[in-house]
C-alpha cells in the first residue's frame, strides 16, 4: 500500500474512532437518557480547547496567538483535565437548565447554548484567540517517540482504537446494569419514573455529566490529533450528525450507534468529497449539512428505531419449566 | 392514630390548590384506613385526580397538610413520596414503552445495587446477585397475574387491559404500603376488569391499603369501603357506599354536577 493511501486510511481510522467515543457519550444522554442535547459539540469543543492550552504552554506577548490558562502539561494529563472541564461545565449547564424545564424546552436551551458558546469563542479573542482559533497544537509524546509522521499516524490510531475500547466498556457497564433499565424507564415515561421513586433530577444530571467528560475526552484526542481548532471546526450543526450517527444506527443501542458512526460521519460525509465540484466552490459542502438533515428526517419517519434497534435484556429461564398461564387479551 | 379501633395510615387537611382563578381543590380533608380500598368518587372536575396528585407529590398544594404514617409529607416530590412507600398508577396508561414487561417491573425497586454509576461499573460480579432475586420476584409476580407468557414483550405493544395491568405489578414490584390508583378499569374490557378486581381484593385482603378514583359505581360499590366523596374541590361526604348513596348531598353533587 502506498503511503498516501495508508495516510488516507489511517486518518480515517482515527476520525471513525473519535467520532464513535462522541456519538457513544451522545447517546447515553439521547438514546439512553432522552435528553436532547442539542449542544452536545460544545462540550466537545470546550475539551479540545482545554487539552489545546494546556499543552501549548504559557502565552507569551509575541506569540502568534492569545489565549488564556496556557500552560504546557505533559501526556496525558492535558486529556484528563478536558474530561473534568466539560464534565464541570456538563454540571454548571444541567443544574440551569435539567431541572424544572420540560425537555422540548432544554432542547431549545441547549441549541441557543450552542450558539451563544460559538459567540463567545469568536468575540472573546484573549480567551482562546477568537475566530482564527489555536494552532500548533503539540502531538503527544511525539518528541520522545520520536516516530515518521507515517508510523506515528498508526501509533495514534492505535492509541484511539484503545481509549474507544475503554469508553466502550465503560458505556457498556452502565448500559447493560440496572442503572442503563432506569435510564431508560425515565426516558420513555418520567412521571411514571419518579412515581416509583427515582430521583429524575439527579439520573439526568448524573448522565448529562457523564456525556460530557465523554465528549470532552474524544475533543481532546481529536484537537491533539489534528493540532489546531476554530470556532468554524464545531458549528452547531456538527451535533446534528452526530444525532443523524445514532438514529441511523439505532438509538441505545451501542453498537447500532458504532455502525451509524461509520455510515454517517466517516463513510456519508468522506464519500462526498469525492464528488466533482458543481455550482460553486463549497456547494459539495453546504449540501452534506442539507443531506444530514434529510437523513434525520428520512429515518425518524420510516425506521424511527434505526438500523439496529434497541434490545431489551432477556434473563435466564427458571430452571423448572412452569406451565404458562394464557395472558388475558 | 387510632380512634375508636380505626387506624388511619393517610391523613389528607384541608388541602387547597388552584390553577390560576379555579379552585380545583377547596379545603378537602378525608382519611384512608389500614389494609382497606378507599373510594374517591365525586362528579367530573370534582377534583378527584388533582387531590390525588398532590396525595403523590406531583402536584404541590397551596395549604393543608398530608400524613402518611404519622410522617408529614405535604410538598414533598413525588420521589420522595414515592420511597415513603405511596406508589400510584396514572389515569392514562404509563407503561415503560420500549422496554420489555419483565424489565418495567425490575425498574420498580427501590436501591438497586446495580442502579448507581459505580455500582454499575462495578459490573454483574457486584449487582448479578441482588438481580437474580429480583427476576425471580417479579416472575412470581407475572406468575400470579398470569401474564408470565408476556415476560419479554415490548410493555408498548400490550393491550390497554394489559398496561393496567402492568402498572398494578410495578406498583408492587415497590414494595408499597399504599397504591393510589386513578381510574384502573380505565379501557380495560369487562372481564379482565372483573378480574383486576379481584386481585386487587385480595392485596387488601393481604394487608395493603389502597386509595382508588373510579365512576363505575357498581364498581365503587363492589371493591370501596368506605367511600369518600367530593364536589367542587371539597369532600361531601364520607362512609359506606350504602351510607352516603343515600345522603341528599351526595345525590345533588351527582345530579347537579
Amino acid at each position: 500500500m502506498s503511503d498516501s493511501m495508508q495516510f488516507y486510511i489511517s486518518t480515517l481510522l482515527i476520525y471513525l474512532f473519535i467520532d464513535i467515543m462522541g456519538v457513544l457519550g451522545l447517546n447515553l444522554q439521547f438514546g439512553v437518557a432522552g435528553i436532547i442535547n442539542f449542544a452536545y459539540i460544545v462540550f466537545v469543543a470546550v475539551g479540545a480547547y482545554t487539552c489545546a492550552v494546556l499543552s501549548l504552554g504559557p502565552d507569551y506577548a509575541g506569540n502568534f496567538q492569545h489565549y488564556a490558562f496556557g500552560a504546557s502539561w505533559p501526556f496525558p494529563l492535558p486529556i484528563l483535565a478536558a474530561g473534568v472541564v466539560s464534565g464541570l461545565l456538563s454540571l454548571i449547564v444541567g443544574v440551569i437548565s435539567l431541572r424544572r424545564l420540560r425537555s422540548d424546552y432544554q432542547a431549545m436551551v441547549m441549541l441557543v447554548l450552542s450558539l451563544i458558546a460559538t459567540l463567545v469563542a469568536t468575540n472573546a479573542t484573549g480567551l482562546v484567540n477568537g475566530p482564527a482559533g489555536l494552532a500548533t497544537v503539540p502531538q503527544p509524546l511525539a518528541d520522545v517517540l520520536n516516530l515518521a509522521p507515517l508510523e506515528y499516524q498508526w501509533v495514534y490510531a492505535g492509541w484511539c482504537a484503545f481509549l474507544t475500547a475503554v469508553i466502550f466498556l465503560f458505556v457498556r457497564g452502565i448500559t447493560n446494569s440496572p442503572l442503563g433499565r432506569t435510564l431508560r424507564a425515565m426516558r420513555d415515561n418520567d412521571r411514571a419514573a419518579s412515581a416509583l421513586g427515582k430521583s429524575v433530577t439527579n439520573l439526568r444530571l448524573m448522565i448529562f455529566v457523564v456525556g460530557g467528560v465523554i465528549a470532552g475526552i474524544s475533543g481532546a484526542v481529536f484537537v491533539e490529533f489534528i493540532q489546531a481548532w476554530s470556532p468554524g471546526s464545531w458549528l452547531y450543526p456538527e451535533t446534528f450528525v452526530f444525532l443523524a450517527a445514532i438514529i441511523v444506527g439505532g438509538a441505545a443501542n451501542n453498537w447500532g450507534v458504532m455502525v451509524g458512526t461509520l455510515l454517517v460521519p466517516v463513510g456519508f460525509l468522506e464519500a462526498t468529497r469525492f464528488l466533482p465540484q458543481v455550482f460553486y466552490d463549497g456547494f459539495i459542502e453546504a449540501m452534506q449539512w442539507v443531506c444530514v438533515g434529510l437523513l434525520i428526517l428520512l429515518f425518524l419517519w420510516f425506521r424511527p428505531q434505526g438500523l439496529f434497534p434497541e434490545r431489551p435484556s432477556r434473563f435466564q429461564p427458571r430452571p423448572q419449566a412452569q406451565p404458562a398461564a394464557r395472558p388475558p387479551e | 392514630m387510632s380512634a375508636e379501633g380505626i387506624s388511619f395510615v393517610l391523613e389528607v387537611n384541608d388541602v387547597r390548590r388552584d390553577f390560576g382563578g379555579v379552585k380545583a381543590v377547596d379545603g378537602a380533608s378525608f382519611s384512608a384506613q389500614r389494609g382497606k380500598i378507599t373510594g374517591l368518587i365525586g362528579p367530573n372536575g370534582a377534583g378527584k385526580s388533582t387531590l390525588m396528585s398532590i396525595i403523590a407529590g406531583a402536584i404541590k398544594p397551596v395549604s393543608g397538610r398530608i400524613t402518611f404514617e404519622g410522617r408529614d409529607l405535604t410538598g414533598l416530590p413525588s420521589h420522595r413520596v414515592a420511597r415513603a412507600g405511596i406508589i400510584r398508577t396514572f389515569q392514562m396508561s404509563a407503561e415503560f414503552a420500549k422496554l420489555s414487561v419483565i424489565e418495567n417491573l425490575l425498574v420498580a425497586p427501590r436501591a438497586q445495587k446495580g442502579e448507581s454509576l459505580l455500582g454499575a461499573e462495578l459490573g454483574r460480579m457486584y449487582w448479578g446477585r441482588d438481580e437474580q432475586a429480583l427476576v425471580d420476584r417479579a416472575r412470581d409476580v407475572l406468575d400470579r397475574f398470569a401474564m408470565t407468557a408476556k415476560e419479554n414483550e415490548l410493555a408498548g405493544n400490550l393491550s390497554g387491559g394489559q398496561k393496567r395491568l402492568l402498572e398494578i405489578m410495578r406498583a408492587l414490584m415497590a414494595e408499597p404500603k399504599m397504591l393510589l390508583l386513578d381510574e384502573p378499569f380505565a379501557g380495560v374490557n369487562p372481564s379482565l376488569a372483573r378480574q383486576i378486581e379481584q386481585y386487587l381484593l385480595d392485596l387488601r385482603d393481604e394487608g395493603l391499603s389502597m386509595i382508588m378514583v373510579e365512576h363505575e359505581l357498581a364498581v365503587v360499590e363492589r371493591v370501596c369501603d368506605p367511600v369518600v366523596v367530593m364536589a367542587q374541590g371539597k369532600v361531601i361526604s364520607e362512609g359506606s357506599m350504602h351510607d352516603v348513596g343515600a345522603r341528599e348531598e351526595v345525590l345533588n353533587a351527582y345530579l347537579v354536577g
